[in-house]
């Protein structure tokens, strides 16, 4: 690396170069290469199966790559290293599940500080207020002491955006945060996701929320059969999108 | 009949609970249920180990963690006791207690037995919970501890409490190589007595069964506990409604 690390820090966040994976023979991601700039918003769309979530997941290390590289400021998450680093580095990425995986034997307050203190060693009263700040912020203030089973799923996903941003992750993952979420809950989820990119959070989202993409994202990446086929900013994507996959893709949404 | 029962009983209950003490060893009752509590209070953390390691990554600790839970299942209970009761002081030199033998026999067998439900309360769980865990950082045995664990042993309740019941009938097995138990104490009184071992014996079935209905008993009440407090009832702050379970969850 002959650029100091600082320099790096101003211009990008996150930088997959080369990565590639696959199950036995069949290749889920080949030669992926991209970049993430700080504050940047980027929505992953495509079909199913197109490897849009095993991407996502790579850059948490929550799936492992067979090569290439994923950096977050310059720091290697595909490297050898102790796990007690990569827990460390893991945890300054937020990550939000489809099926929102909250833990359901402890009360949505408990969920959204448990990781600070056991993680972080925050002091647990600390913890407990600042989780009572990031519920009202996602507008959930009231249900500090419910149980994830009490709640609705559009509800729970935002308890689990709470959850995440309660480790003050510089950047924010997205794995179909809606997808399995009743149409009518769909926009409290991207509301609060719409406000956090506002106050310039990193994100990467993989969604079919096509109106979500063009209000929000900055670029967007398509991808199909492993590949990113095309990136672009929203508008020029959705208005005249370069390759003739994406122009399929698109059409197929608009029936 | 009941006549003969509560006959044997105002003669022989002091032997019955707690043996030949304080002129021999304690024995009857108290021994069985101190057996018993020991025997359920060390193989549950070990099998809870027993489960991790046979879920690890490491192959030299998941390996022979993973035969040791075979061959312990493959092998009867009663030839493990006779076994170790033989075989230990032979290799050892040692002059190890029965109840000793007994206590540990019953440790291994009953913890691998109990790290099987373990094992299957922590795959049932799926991979969701563990990915969100170390999304935020936590370190697998962290997330065991407090967010894994917590769920699967709480959702395999009724399995372990089967087995904490199995491990309590099983003690009576300790018979074999002289621990003075509540089954050795009955036989006792039956060698006396030569001509009424169904009565007797019926004394012992009514004991452990009240020792085992017992046990469950408590294992409902807890279980029952828990449910309320994940449901929010106890919380108090809002008012929430309790949406019955559609799975049953009652066992009786």
């Amino acid at each position: 690396m002959s650029t100091p690390a600082a320099e790096i820090q101003q211009v990008q966040t996150i930088r997959l170069s080369d990565v590639c994976k696959s199950y036995g023979d069949y290749a889920v991601l080949k030669n992926i290469e991209a970049e993430v700039a700080r504050g940047e918003v980027v929505v992953i769309c495509g079909p199913s199966g197109s490897g849009k979530s095993t991407l996502i997941r790579t850059i948490n290390r929550l799936e492992e790559i067979n090569s290439g590289s994923i950096t977050l400021d310059g720091q290697n998450i595909h490297a050898a290293m102790r796990t007690r680093e990569l827990n460390l580095l893991r945890s300054r990425i937020g990550f939000v599940f489809q099926n929102f995986n909250l833990f359901p034997h402890l009360s949505v307050v408990e969920n959204v500080s448990m990781s600070p203190i056991r993680v972080k060693g925050v002091a647990a009263d600390v913890a407990h207020d600042k989780a009572l700040k990031l519920l009202d912020r996602v507008g959930l203030a009231d249900k500090a002491r419910a149980y994830p089973g009490q709640l609705s799923g559009g509800q729970q996903q935002r308890v689990a955006i709470a959850r995440a941003l309660a480790m003050e992750p510089p950047v924010m993952l997205f794995d179909e945060p809606t997808s399995a979420l009743d149409p009518e809950m769909v926009g409290e989820v991207l509301a609060v996701m719409k406000s956090l990119a506002s106050e310039g959070m990193t994100m990467i989202c993989v969604t079919h929320e096509m109106g979500f993409a063009r209000d929000v994202a900055d670029r967007i990446w398509f991808i199909d059969a492993g590949q990113i086929l095309e990136t672009a900013p929203p508008e020029e994507f959705f208005k005249s999108p370069r390759h003739p996959r994406a122009q399929r893709f698109l059409a197929d949404l608009r029936h | 009949m009941i006549h003969d029962i509560i006959a044997i009983i105002q003669d022989y209950w002091l032997l019955l609970l707690i043996g030949q003490y304080p002129n021999g060893p304690l024995g009857g009752l108290a021994n069985t249920l101190i057996l018993s509590a020991l025997s359920i209070a060390l193989a549950f953390p070990v099998s809870i180990m027993l489960a991790l390691a046979r879920l690890s990554k490491w192959r030299l600790l998941r390996w022979p963690v993973t035969a040791l839970v075979y061959i312990t299942r493959g092998v009867p209970l009663l030839m493990l006791i006779l076994w170790s009761y033989f075989l230990v002081p032979l290799w050892t030199g040692a002059d190890v207690p029965s109840f000793v033998t007994m206590l540990t026999t019953l440790v291994v067998y009953q913890g691998a037995f109990l790290s099987e439900v373990v094992r299957a309360g922590i795959v049932a769980l799926g991979s969701g919970q563990m990915d969100a865990a170390r999304a935020l950082g936590h370190s697998s045995l962290g997330a065991m501890r407090f967010i894994i664990l917590p769920q699967a042993l709480y959702n395999m309740i009724p399995s372990i409490i089967s087995t904490f019941v199995s491990t309590i009938k099983d003690t009576t097995l300790g018979y074999v190589i002289n621990v003075p138990d509540l089954t050795f104490a009955a036989s006792q009184v039956n060698n006396q007595l030569l001509t009424q071992p169904f009565q007797v014996f019926f004394i012992l079935a009514v004991v452990y069964y009240a020792i085992c209905w017992s046990l469950t008993h408590v294992a409902n009440i807890v279980e029952r506990r828990i449910t309320r407090r994940r449901a929010g009832l106890s919380g108090g702050a809002a008012p929430v409604e309790l949406v019955p379970a559609k799975i049953i969850s009652e066992q009786l």
